[in-house]
């Protein structure tokens, strides 16, 4: 009799279990957010061949500040405090760059530097109302990489720019960043929980939501307990995008990049700022970097580290305001 | 004839040439398995005609919380290949598994399947070994952190199909002595597609046996 019960009793379980709905993790919107392809209330633009998460805030016929999110593969959701410039007569614009937060995802084979610097004419010109229509690129971190690219290969283009911890406008100084910021402690809780899931979790290399995902759940080492880079806590963001990341990593190794070699050319004075707190950039690289243009001025944020303009947007916000000012 | 190493990271490695006066293994060891880990092991020899080991592995990788990730397994191996000095070996492991992170924790079903042929003999022994590890079922129960800074709409649950699968090509080798052996597991993992890789794309596992009745 007790047998006979406990065989009910595991067919029951057996049952219940099997009732529970399967969940599907090749499915968007179940680990990572739907991108403006599969959720059309999304803001979005269609330029260049694909479609771009952005909003703006501000007066069209404004001096336009184009910001420029961090990666490869952030998007501009913990930069959203720079919409405050809207209220000081400038036109602001976020977009998730191509395949990246909640924009339209591509193969990993068509991302170039060349791609994302066309994606960023059309979307100065989508926004631009007028000829004479000032542009400023506002960066940071990777973000500050393509500003730079950008003003190296059309300087004629943009009125000024704010660089905001680029941390490797050529490949040297991009290595030198990376081995001063990305240490890796084969001991710790931090490393870990960025290897281990692996055995979790595989896509191949145009799976973009189970990679998106992963590479989100690697964003805590970011901001792991005595980082290099002086990052406070967890910053928000929509999506992550991996498969860019994975592709303009191969770009920077197997070909290489400079974005120095003709910023004399743009004469227009830029900003440079840096966290008091980031061990890996600090006066000295900000130096290093200001030197390739022909006028900059440096700027030490206090009392925060790479994600300044999310936990320090308050010392941010003067610096870069007056600035803008200075070049109206 | 059964004989040295048990392997968490590819399954339980025993040197099938000497222990055939043993019916119990432990092992202990530590290497790279998806993180800098360390296990211990437990396998037991059966009368059987074909040469044939249950085991037991549990395994726990490095970090300030040490019960926060850990992997299970239990199965067996089989020789089916049983000549003097040449074997080969099957092994079916069941895999319990569970991951933990600011953002998420993860428990996992899943099961290993590895395969080994090679030469050995009662002082040592040399063996390639290919394994396919399947994520077969995970729950996924999303911290506070990740649904209010990356996507609140997270679903929570158990996901189905498989949410993952590496294979595993290397080789495991060893000395034999008195009671113990020493192994070394190392190789390559790629994920199932063959094209891309984990992180970090390796293996590499040093063990230590205790053979005993």
């Amino acid at each position: 009799m007790k047998r006979k019960i406990l065989l009910i009793f595991v067919i029951a379980g057996i049952l219940v279990s099997s009732c529970e709905k399967e969940i599907d993790a090749n499915e968007p919107g179940n680990l990572v957010a739907k991108t403006v392809e599969q959720d059309p209330g999304l803001p979005f633009i269609s330029v260049n061949g694909t479609t771009l998460h952005a909003q703006s805030f501000g007066n069209p016929s404004k001096p336009l500040v184009i910001f420029l999110h961090g990666g490869p593969g952030s998007d501009y959701r913990s930069a959203l405090n720079a919409s405050q410039l809207a209220n000081d007569g400038y036109h602001v614009v976020f977009y998730d760059q191509r395949g990246t937060g909640l924009s339209k995802r591509h193969e990993k084979s068509s991302y170039s530097i060349e791609l994302y610097l066309d994606d960023l004419s059309e979307v100065i010109k989508h926004y631009r109302t007028a000829s004479n229509q000032k542009v400023f690129l506002f960066g940071h971190s990777w973000g500050a990489i393509i500003a730079a690219a950008y003003l190296n290969s059309y300087p004629e283009k943009i009125t000024g720019a704010i660089f905001a911890e680029p941390g490797g406008l050529n490949k040297q100084l991009l290595d030198k960043y990376g081995e001063s910021s990305r240490k890796l402690n084969l001991f710790s809780e931090a490393t870990t929980n960025v290897t281990y899931y692996d055995q979790f979790f595989t896509g191949d290399e145009n799976n973009h939501v189970i990679l998106d995902y992963k590479m989100g759940l690697a964003s805590p080492f970011s901001y792991a307990k005595g980082n290099e880079e002086g990052i406070e806590g967890p910053t928000p963001f929509w999506r992550s995008g991996a498969v860019v990341l994975d592709a303009f990593t191969d770009i920077a190794e197997n070909e290489g990049f400079d974005f120095t070699v003709n910023l004399k050319q743009f004469s227009p004075k830029v900003l440079f700022l840096y966290g008091e707190k980031n061990k890996s950039y600090g006066l000295d690289f900000a130096k290093k970097e200001a030197s390739f243009f022909s006028n900059a001025e440096l700027f030490q944020i206090d009392g925060t580290g790479h994600q300044m303009i999310y936990f320090k947007w308050n010392h941010v916000y003067p610096a870069v305001l007056n600035y803008l000012k200075s070049q109206n | 004839m059964l004989g040295s190493a048990i392997q968490p990271v590819v399954g339980q490695t025993i040197n099938w040439n000497s222990v055939d006066n043993f019916k119990n293994v432990i092992n202990l060891g530590f290497g790279w398995d998806y993180s800098l880990s360390y296990h211990i092991a437990y396998a037991r020899k059966l009368n059987t005609k074909m040469p044939v080991a249950l085991n037991a592995s549990f395994a726990i990788p490095s970090g300030e919380n040490l019960v926060d990730d850990f992997k299970t397994k239990i199965g067996g191996q089989l020789v089916i290949l049983n000549n003097a000095n040449y074997k080969g070996a099957v092994t079916i492991n069941g895999i319990f598994r569970r991951y933990e992170s600011p953002l998420v924790r993860l428990h996992n079903f899943g099961s290993e399947l590895k395969g080994s042929f090679g030469y050995y003999s009662t002082k040592w022994f040399l063996a390639a070994e290919l394994g396919f590890d399947k994520a077969i079922v995970t729950h996924v129960k999303h911290a506070k952190s990740y649904k209010d800074n990356v996507y609140s709409e997270a679903v929570d649950g158990w996901y189905e199909p498989a949410t993952g699968g590496n294979y595993i090509l290397g080789m495991q080798t060893g000395v034999s002595f008195k009671k113990s052996d020493i192994i070394l597991n190392l190789g390559v993992v790629k994920t199932q597609d063959l094209k891309s890789s984990p992180l970090i794309p390796f293996y590499l596992m040093l063990g230590y046996n205790l053979r005993f009745n």
